[in-house]
């Protein structure tokens, strides 16, 4: 059952007329008007918009567009949606760089969309009313269309061409909220129907003429090479066309890509090891729990004097949580189009990091900038963060320029698993010094994790190193709402060879599963209702308060537990301020003895979002109770190192949740009355700690690492 | 070789060891079956052979002559399908990599179950979904059972 403030359900959504196509030509083409960077016009008066960032699954490359297309006043039915071409243009208006992530979309462009729908509908109607020889205040558009008070009419493909001689105005008049459609509203995906019919071309059924597709193999070590291969024993197999040696691996070339995996298969390829043969899990946590005695530490955070608070304190709690290292396993595996020159180089990818990408091709191929073009695909089979790193990209490109030919690169399952890089391992220490009333009046966290930023934010590489603190590995431990006197983080920047990058849920996840789940030790062991115990924290927080509030009242808190015959049922409660946004999860599950250990089910999940204004009840929903299932699978499965090399290869090993673990999911938004905050990110923050809290409270089992399969349980 | 796909039969030229993934994506240019694990872990290769739902991955295409064999393109011509209605109403995808899969997936559980319970549903879509869809897929199943 969905409640979510707009959304009806009970009725067929017309399909839109928008779509989402493919790559908007760098220039406007000769029949287009371009009237700001963001809106082109031809004559009869088909309006494009583009689409800047990525489209992932978020949604996203409806709302924006839908944005500006209000403000602008076009027809939405029939507006086309072409990708954006790399042009600083497009660039996110905050960092001045090309990329979709962070769950911050939204919050970058929002302001940006309406200026600029604003910008061009001024143009368009400064154009009509100097036609008409009248004042433009006597002007309004409506469905692509300028109409004057006296009836006059005029599309905006006929007026287009003289608009876009006009200057842009810099602070042109922003359509006032009555006269907005869009925002607040749920709108049919424009994305959707070509995701239903098989018509979606997503980069890795992308097709150029004159293409040959490319199998690569990397050494299974991390940090591994070769040593040789032996090239002879592929040639005369069916289609093959190249080997093609590439940094660390080797790449095989035919006319299909099948040709090419199995020639791959059958080619003899020694590798060299490397400097991290004898990298395994075990000493990976070894390393860590040693950091965590030790340190050496860096202190972010020191509000009042949390340490001597604790060393006086009486009443003293102090756990370790440990986070696994988890793989983006995004459904579209890795693959990049090329096509290199000479002097060119062009490539179609399902990326959400053009900026990167094109640096990362520049200094591989050396060639001046603008003889570099990247396109970005307008659907992408997940992005998770992974698809922000260039890797993928440069080596299709580098392959391409090696055969002279257009090359589509695919990475089969195994590679994608192996070459990943993965959201860290951590672990976190949490002490606490309670009151005579059982709250905490200071906690003392102590973090060691390995970077999380620096990979796709290379120019903050040398300030982390040099402060020793990764700010994305210190999400949700900067600040908290929690009311505490005393407070202090310790961070631990721990260096590992094994590659590390943004996931989704960045630093957030891995802390506020150790968070949550402290404070809900705290609240039974001070013998007090874990959601009451949350409330007088917040009590000074009426935004927190009320996702607390309501979450509760949506999860049933006060109301007795169902019986199930044979299991133990337990409820909990998790909160979280994570990328802007408030949010309280209620959780139910059911455990049962299933040999050889328990199994766990999650029945039930009831969530409490306060992102501000909603701008798309019916997307931000889909996110919250899709990023349950996320958040779920970082409870199920983790990726672990032996011989250097990662073990789970496959979905065999790394198990993802099915539709049959898929819990009951409640929604609702709460606008609180702040900035607009991010949505993407936000639900998976708090499912692990809901989970192991009301595995306790079913079981008085108190669990502070993940997977479940530590310990010797598993989901149902 | 001949295969009968969607109804039309079309002629490849291919080694008979070749999955049916990579035939119908390759020689034929039907890119709307998609390659997600290769070990028919996942099922975003799912198609039907003879109205059963099969992992085209790993499914020699030599095994396939002389069946009907139907993909998502072949669901319906205009996204007209109870199933595809069901999917857009419900606004089921997100990424949507995985949903030609779970669509062919489905259509074969309604084929042979025009009612199936919450259960039968769960034993018989265990396609993966990373962006974690499966709320609304079970919702646009019913829906499509109670519209069909």
């Amino acid at each position: 059952m969905l409640a979510s403030g707009g959304l009806l359900l009970g009725f067929a959504l017309p399909t839109p007329a928008a779509r989402l196509l493919g790559g908007a030509t760098p220039v406007p083409g000769q029949s287009e008007a371009a009237i700001t960077a963001w809106v082109r016009i031809t004559a009869d008066n088909q309006v494009k918009l583009i689409v800047s960032q990525a489209e992932i699954g978020q949604g996203i490359s409806t709302t924006l567009p839908a944005i500006l297309a209000d403000e602008l006043g076009a027809d939405w039915d029939s507006v086309e949606l072409e990708t954006a071409p790399y042009d600083p243009a497009y660039a996110n208006p905050k960092y001045k760089w090309m990329f979709t992530g962070n769950s911050e979309s939204i919050q970058a462009f929002y302001d940006h969309m309406r200026t600029m729908g604003a910008a061009a509908r001024t143009m368009l109607i400064q154009a009509a009313a100097a036609r008409w020889g009248v004042p433009a205040i006597e002007c309004r558009v409506e469905r692509s269309a300028i109409l004057h008070a006296s009836g006059k009419r005029l599309t905006f493909g006929e007026v287009a061409a003289e608009a876009a001689k006009l200057p842009i105005p810099e602070k042109p008049p922003l359509k006032p909220a009555g006269e907005r459609q869009v925002d607040g509203n749920a709108l049919p995906r424009v994305d959707v129907p070509a995701k239903v019919d098989g018509t979606a071309v997503f980069g890795i059924d992308f097709r150029v003429p004159d293409m040959v597709l490319a199998a690569v193999r990397t050494a299974p070590t991390i940090g591994g090479s070769v040593k040789r291969y032996d090239e002879s024993a592929v040639h005369g197999m069916a289609g093959v066309r190249a080997v093609v040696p590439v940094p660390g691996g080797v790449a095989v070339v035919a006319d299909t890509y099948w040709q090419a995996r199995t020639a791959l298969a059958a080619l003899p390829i020694d590798f060299d090891a490397g400097p991290n043969a004898s990298l395994d899990s075990e000493g990976i946590r070894g390393a860590m729990r040693n950091a965590i005695d030790k340190g050496p530490w860096t202190v972010p955070v020191n509000v009042g004097d949390a340490a001597s608070v604790l060393a006086r304190s009486t009443r003293r709690f102090s756990f370790d949580y440990e986070n696994p290292f988890l793989a983006h396993a995004t459904m579209e595996p890795m693959n990049c189009t090329a096509k290199v020159t000479s002097g060119r180089c062009e490539i179609w990818a399902p990326t959400q990091g053009q900026n990167l990408a094109f640096f990362a091709l520049q200094a591989a191929l050396k060639m001046p900038g603008e003889q570099i073009i990247i396109n970005r695909t307008p659907y992408i089979g997940g992005g998770f963060g992974r698809r922000l790193l260039p890797d993928f990209v440069v080596q299709a490109a580098l392959i391409s320029k090696a055969v002279g030919r257009p090359v589509k690169l695919i990475w089969d399952r195994e590679e994608d698993m192996r070459r990943d890089s993965y959201r860290p391992a951590t672990i976190v220490r949490l002490s606490a010094a309670l009151d005579a009333k059982g709250l905490p009046t200071a906690i003392y966290a102590r973090v060691v994790s390995p970077r999380i930023i620096t990979a796709v934010a290379p120019f903050m590489a040398e300030t982390v190193n040099k402060s020793r603190v990764d700010p994305s590995a210190m999400e949700g431990m900067m600040e908290t709402r929690y009311k505490l006197e005393h407070r202090r983080v310790d961070f631990h920047l721990f260096d590992t060879p094994v590659p590390t990058s943004v996931l989704r849920t960045t630093g957030y996840g891995p802390n506020i599963f150790a968070f949550e789940s402290f404070i809900d030790e705290l609240a039974h062991a001070a013998k007090q209702d874990p959601y009451r115990y949350r409330r007088e924290m917040l009590a000074h927080d009426p935004r927190a308060l009320a996702v607390l509030d309501r979450a509760a009242q949506l999860g049933d808190w006060l109301k007795p537990l169902p019986t199930s015959r044979g299991a133990k049922l337990g409820r909990s409660i998790a909160f979280a301020d994570a990328f802007g946004t408030l949010l309280a999860m209620v959780a139910e599950v059911e455990v049962r003895h299933d040999k050889p250990g328990d199994a766990v089910r999650l029945r039930r999940v009831s969530v409490a979002v306060d992102c501000g204004r909603v701008l798309d009840p019916g997307i931000s929903a889909s996110s919250i109770e899709g990023g349950i299932v996320f958040g779920l699978a970082g409870c199920k499965s983790e990726v672990t190192f032996k011989n250097g090399r990662v073990e789970q290869e496959n979905f065999t090993t790394y198990e993802m949740p099915y539709l049959a673990e898929t819990p009951d999911i409640r929604v609702e938004f709460i606008d609180g009355g702040g900035v607009l905050g991010g949505v993407g990110e936000v639900s998976p923050v708090v499912v692990a700690p809901a989970l192991t809290n009301a595995i306790f409270a079913a079981t008085a089992r108190r669990i502070r690492s993940m997977p479940l399969s530590r310990h010797g349980l598993h989901l149902a | 070789m001949d295969l009968n796909v969607n109804g039309k039969t079309l002629t490849v030229d291919v080694d008979p060891n070749t999955p049916l993934l990579w035939v119908l994506r390759e020689q034929l240019g039907m890119t709307g079956t998609k390659f997600g694990c290769g070990v028919a872990a996942c099922g975003a290769c799912t198609v039907q052979v003879d109205g059963e739902a099969v992992r085209s991955c790993s499914y020699p295409v030599s095994v396939a002559v002389g069946k009907p064999i139907t993909t998502i393109e072949g669901l319906s011509p205009d996204r007209s399908h109870a199933l595809q209605k069901a999917w857009i109403a419900e606004q089921v995808p997100q990424c949507g990599y995985c949903q030609s899969g779970i669509l062919m997936a489905a259509a074969a559980l309604l084929k042979s179950n025009p009612k199936p319970t919450d259960e039968q549903i769960d034993a018989a879509i265990t396609n993966i979904c990373r962006c974690g869809t499966y709320h609304r897929i079970r919702r646009a199943i019913h829906r499509a059972a109670e519209n069909a």
